[in-house]
């Protein structure tokens, strides 16, 4: 594998609801420490795009390669391959009826067959990195959304993953939460981590994004560094739906 | 943050105001006075009808009643233990069988499904009880019992797993398989004890039910509770006496387990907490 073999890559994915081509000509690599946002509006894509990458979604046509290699289609394998690629949803999906630490603990003890008492170790300090270490024992319904969200990233951190897939983790957050989800991510994106993110949050991704990606109807519309595509949107799209998040 | 008690009454009905609490207290004063009122009536009835006579309550004062009763009682336990157990496992198969993307094998289970929810638990204690004598296998009485009440009751458990389950929400499965679990694993560590803990209080109903099937014994002579106050009746020729205390005794096991229910229902949430900091 040669440095330049990308984390993820995406080959002519091409993908269906019944009549409603959701993916069109998806060509799209991550390399490396990357951090890749997606923005578009809502409807054009970006969810199901990402949940193609762990096979939440299955592919119509096209290819999908995780360092280089296919995506396999089920059973152990796939579920291995799924406990590499970190995912951090919209709502949090942290399972209610188990503690903040549980959580974290669970898919390492269980999938990976780490010591309990290890795992639980990690987890303390992965919770504490990501600032809710004092919230270990309750449970998700006695934290904010934003404490619930900086614990979801630190479940999916707990399996060590060589990247991670953000769908849009501050769009379900009262305003006053979602900086603090930001800074995680930030930091992460600060240690090298390989990122995917789904955000509207412009900031973030002038501040943090290697690259920008506008989609719209399934397809991606233009690709950029971050600067060139906010100052400079090169398709009359991308600048309507930027013009129209600024009036936000 | 407080713990989130608002349950479906809060949706359904408004807080009451001034006028309507007054209202309801009048109903509810009017219908105490009725209902005062019911059991002097029934009472005296008895009363006139020489139910209260010593004949009639005195054998309640020896042991050897009691202990009659109280093995009628074990027995009804111990079916009901037994029916409950099995109609549980059988429930959860049909419930697996009717979720799996095989089309044959879901149509299948839900066949079985609307099959014992159609049949009444009278007709598969006949079928115990005449019809499977009939293949050569001998079976006791308690299992003559036991098997239809738990078959009888086995479709119900499965649907109400089933809607727990379907009370899950997706994301929940979507979670656990991005960390790597298989669908397996991801039902039976994550999706599973939630959708259990939704139907708890439709389980206990059921067992409920179960319990209140077990007075079938009597058709297939095992001595259950049921079938020894019928002795008792027939002995002392006292039928009031004993089914106002064997109806007693019904009800206690009832409230028990409705309480159960509630205390299962309150803890549900908080109980991984409280192991984790054990
Ligand atoms: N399971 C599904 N079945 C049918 N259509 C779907 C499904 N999921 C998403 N869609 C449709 O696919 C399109 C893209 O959805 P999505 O990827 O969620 O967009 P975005 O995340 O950009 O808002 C939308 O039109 C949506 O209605
Ligand atoms: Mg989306």
């Amino acid at each position: 594998m040669s440095a330049q073999t990308p984390v993820i890559e995406m080959r002519h994915v091409e993908k269906y609801y019944g009549d409603l081509h959701v993916l069109k000509d998806i060509n799209l690599s991550v390399t490396k420490g990357e951090v890749v946002v997606i923005i578009g509006p809502s409807g054009s894509g970006k969810s199901t795009l990402c949940r193609t990458i762990n096979r939440l979604e299955t592919i119509g046509s096209g290819e999908i390669l995780i360092d280089g290699e296919k995506i396999p289609e089920e059973g152990k394998k796939l579920a291995q391959l799924r406990s590499q690629i970190g995912m951090v949803f919209q709502s949090f999906n942290l399972f209610p009826h188990r503690t903040i630490l549980d959580n974290v603990t669970l898919a390492p003890v269980d999938v990976l067959k780490r010591n309990k008492k290890e795992a639980q170790q990690e987890a303390l300090e992965l919770l504490k990195r990501v600032g809710v270490g004092d919230q270990a024992n309750k449970v998700p319904a006695q934290l904010s959304g934003g404490q619930q969200q900086r614990a979801a990233i630190a479940r999916a951190l707990a399996m060590h993953p060589k990247a991670m897939l953000f769908d849009e983790p501050t769009s379900a957050l009262d305003p006053e939460m979602i900086g603090e989800v930001l800074n995680v991510m930030t930091e992460l994106a600060a240690e090298g981590m390989t990122m995917l993110v789904v955000t509207h949050e412009m900031n973030f991704a002038r501040r943090v994004a290697s690259r920008v990606i506008f989609m719209e109807d399934g397809a991606i519309l233009e690709e950029g560094a971050p600067e060139e595509f906010f100052e400079h949107p090169k398709t009359q799209r991308a600048q309507a739906f930027l013009q129209s998040i600024r009036e936000h | 943050m407080s713990k989130n008690n608002t349950s479906i009454r809060d949706f359904l009905y408004e807080e009451p105001g001034p006028k309507t609490r007054t209202w309801i207290r009048i109903g509810t004063g009017i219908a105490l006075v009725l209902l005062a009122w019911l059991i002097y009536a029934v009472i005296d009835r008895f009363n006139v009808t020489g139910q209260f006579r010593e004949k009639y309550w005195i054998f309640f004062t020896r042991w050897t009643t009691w202990r009659f009763l109280g093995e009628g009682l074990l027995t009804t336990l111990r079916v009901a233990v037994t029916a409950g157990a099995i109609t549980f496992a059988l429930g959860f198969l049909l419930m697996r069988a009717r979720l799996n993307r095989h089309t044959v094998i879901w149509r299948i289970s839900a066949g079985i499904i609307s099959f014992t929810r159609g049949v009444p638990t009278l007709l598969f204690v006949y079928f115990f009880f005449l019809v499977f004598p009939k293949t050569g296998i001998k079976l006791t009485g308690f299992w003559k019992i036991t098997l239809p009440v738990a078959i009888s009751a086995c479709g119900v458990v499965a649907e109400a797993l089933r809607s727990g389950v379907n009370a899950v929400p997706k994301g929940q499965r979507e979670a656990a398989l991005s960390l790597g679990m298989t669908e397996r694993r991801s039902f039976y560590r994550v999706i599973f004890p939630q959708a259990f803990r939704f139907v708890i209080p439709t389980l206990i109903a059921e067992m409920v039910i179960v319990l209140k099937d077990t007075t079938f014994a009597y058709i297939v002579s095992c001595a259950d509770l049921m079938q020894n106050a019928k002795v008792l009746i027939s002995n002392y020729d006292a039928l009031v006496s004993i089914y106002l205390v064997v109806a007693v005794i019904y009800i206690l096991i009832n409230y028990g387990l409705n309480k159960l229910s509630d205390s299962l229902a309150r803890r549900g949430g908080t109980m991984e907490s409280r192991r984790a900091k054990a």
